[in-house]
């Protein structure tokens, strides 16, 4: 077991309730979709396990590590083993791709030498390999404003990858890039969560999308946990339950004709 | 072809407000009155150029200008308090800028302290502060070089702080969630987005104290300023004007070159 979370409730200043009493368990390895409406606590399901959004009650339990109320110093470590993707990069644009990935050793490095910029050659050597395991090592030198959408969310990966995490967390990781690319992004992320055993919770907006890279399906309504199970199980009645509608095209990322097979990976590479 | 009638009426054009009219009265009346106040008289404008004082400008004895030792050595002093004071105001800047603002400081109260730091130094002029340490320290370079710093933080710490208010704070949430410690987040999270900033604010405060500086000479603050000042105590307007053509040639070439800069930067 990586991730139990138990009662637990975030409500955010000003009153909005994000999530209602989540319980969840999570095991090494797995693959989870995360589903629902903006604003049904997508976001914030992921973001109270590193702690970014503090839990208001509950338990979160990281690897052994109890996440809400922690120390400075223990929020730092358990961050260090969760890496993170976002769905607009969070990168900065204004310095180098390696520069961009080796943020993912900040929790590694002393302070002095990462402020000073001065990163010690192993750590240089293990963002550079995160960045060949997503096929771009030859941007390694590049400005991260002068990659296409798909290529800075890979940038993204790969700083999550250098963090050598054990659970990674993106959060609508395709929403900005196109449906050729979101797949390839997609695609990368299962690789990474079969060939290193990386835990994998994806929030995703598209429910073809979650069918066909998932296995366990997670659906949000409301902040409360309204389905938690088999991907294969979902049908259009719990889909209804969790969207609060039928489906519509709008739910699907279907590019005309056989979507490409999952394991694709990077085409680029 | 043409075009019928139908269609939307034509609205009609929108009379100037009379409050338009009051506003430009009362600029008119508010004008008028402060002129009448301070006795402002247009004829002296011309009475000025009558004074035989310009007379003492003209020929520029160029072979006293030219001799290092009194314009060249006092201006490169100039420019050596300019620098030192760029350096040291905009190096205490950088830090003083992240702790000042909200997105990047590392707790309320150096949020807080900071600040109120910050508009107090902002408070007292430039001049003040020049006078007030060449009354400590004493006369020269050195005094000159302590008051430009303080104005170099104070100009340095307004600009920037709020490139770094409006910095991407997407990168910073990203740094944080790999575990970084507080400093090393802003560094590799803020910094690279608005260093290019940065540097063109210092360019900019180095060009305002290659200004300051000659005037806070004017003071005792060293530098060129200082000899502007005893010239024109023993009425050597004809070497002050020499002295204000080499200081326009380079304020004008520092100036040109400062911007040429700061244009590739940003």
């Amino acid at each position: 077991m990586v991730i139990q979370l138990e009662k637990v409730s975030v409500t955010y200043p000003g009153g909005v309730e994000a999530l209602r009493g989540v319980d969840l368990t999570v095991d090494k390895g797995e693959f989870v979709v995360i589903v629902g409406l903006s604003g049904a606590g997508k976001s914030t399901l992921l973001r109270v396990l590193n702690g970014l959004v503090p839990a208001t009650s509950g338990s979160v339990v990281v690897d052994g590590t109890e996440v809400v109320g922690a120390s400075a110093a223990t929020l730092r470590r358990v961050r260090s083993r969760i890496g993170m993707i976002f769905q607009t990069f969070n990168l900065v644009y204004r310095t180098t791709v390696i520069n961009n990935v080796l943020m993912g050793r900040l929790s590694e490095t002393p302070a002095w030498r990462s402020t000073l910029g001065l990163w010690p050659a192993p750590e240089r050597e293990i963002a550079m390999q995160a960045l060949e395991r997503v096929g771009i090592v030859e941007k390694a030198y590049v400005r991260a404003s002068d990659l296409s959408g798909g290529q800075q969310q890979r940038v993204g990966i790969a700083r999550a990858l250098a963090q050598e995490p054990s659970l990674m967390l993106a959060d609508e990781p395709v929403a900005a890039l196109d449906p050729v690319t979101s797949r390839q992004v997609m695609g990368d992320l299962q690789r990474i969560n079969r060939e290193l055993g990386i835990t994998t919770l994806v929030n995703l907006h598209f429910l073809d999308l979650a069918r066909e890279y998932g296995r366990r399906l997670i659906g949000l309504r409301d902040g409360l946990v309204i389905f938690d199970g088999d991907i294969g199980d979902v049908d259009d009645a719990i889909f209804r339950d969790i969207y609060g509608r039928d489906i519509t095209a709008e739910d699907l990322l279907a590019v005309g004709g056989e979507p490409n097979p999952p394991t694709a990976g990077s085409p680029d590479a | 072809m043409t075009l019928t009638a139908e269609g939307p009426i034509r609205p009609n054009r929108p009379r100037t407000r009379p409050l338009t009219y009051a506003v430009a009265a009362s600029l008119v009346a508010g004008t008028t009155w402060a002129a009448v106040k301070v006795g402002f008289d247009p004829s002296t404008f011309w009475k000025v150029w009558s004074n035989p004082l310009w007379e003492k400008f003209w020929p520029v004895p160029w072979d006293w200008v030219f001799d290092g030792r009194n314009v060249i050595r006092p201006l490169i002093e100039t420019f050596q308090i300019a620098i030192v004071s760029t350096v040291i105001g905009c190096g205490l800047a950088l830090p003083i800028s992240f702790a000042m603002s909200s997105l990047t400081t590392p707790n309320r109260p150096t949020y807080l302290v900071s600040r109120a730091v910050m508009n107090v130094v902002r408070a007292v002029p430039d001049l003040f502060w020049a006078k007030l340490l060449v009354t400590a320290i004493g006369i020269g370079a050195f005094a000159g070089s302590w008051a430009l710093s303080v104005f170099s933080l104070a100009v340095m710490v307004k600009l920037f702080s709020e490139t770094v208010d409006g910095a991407d704070p997407r990168p910073l949430e990203a740094a944080r969630s790999a575990g970084g410690r507080h400093a090393p987040v802003v560094r590799t999270g803020v910094l690279p987005s608005v260093f290019p900033a940065y540097v063109a604010y210092a360019l900019y405060v180095f060009e305002l104290n290659i200004r300051a500086s000659i005037v806070l000479g004017l003071v005792g603050a060293g530098g060129i300023g200082r000899v502007i000042e005893a010239q024109r105590q023993f009425f050597r307007f004809d070497r002050v004007l020499g002295i204000l053509m080499i200081i326009f040639v380079a304020v004008w070439v520092i100036e040109h070159v400062s911007v040429a800069l700061r244009k590739r930067l940003t």
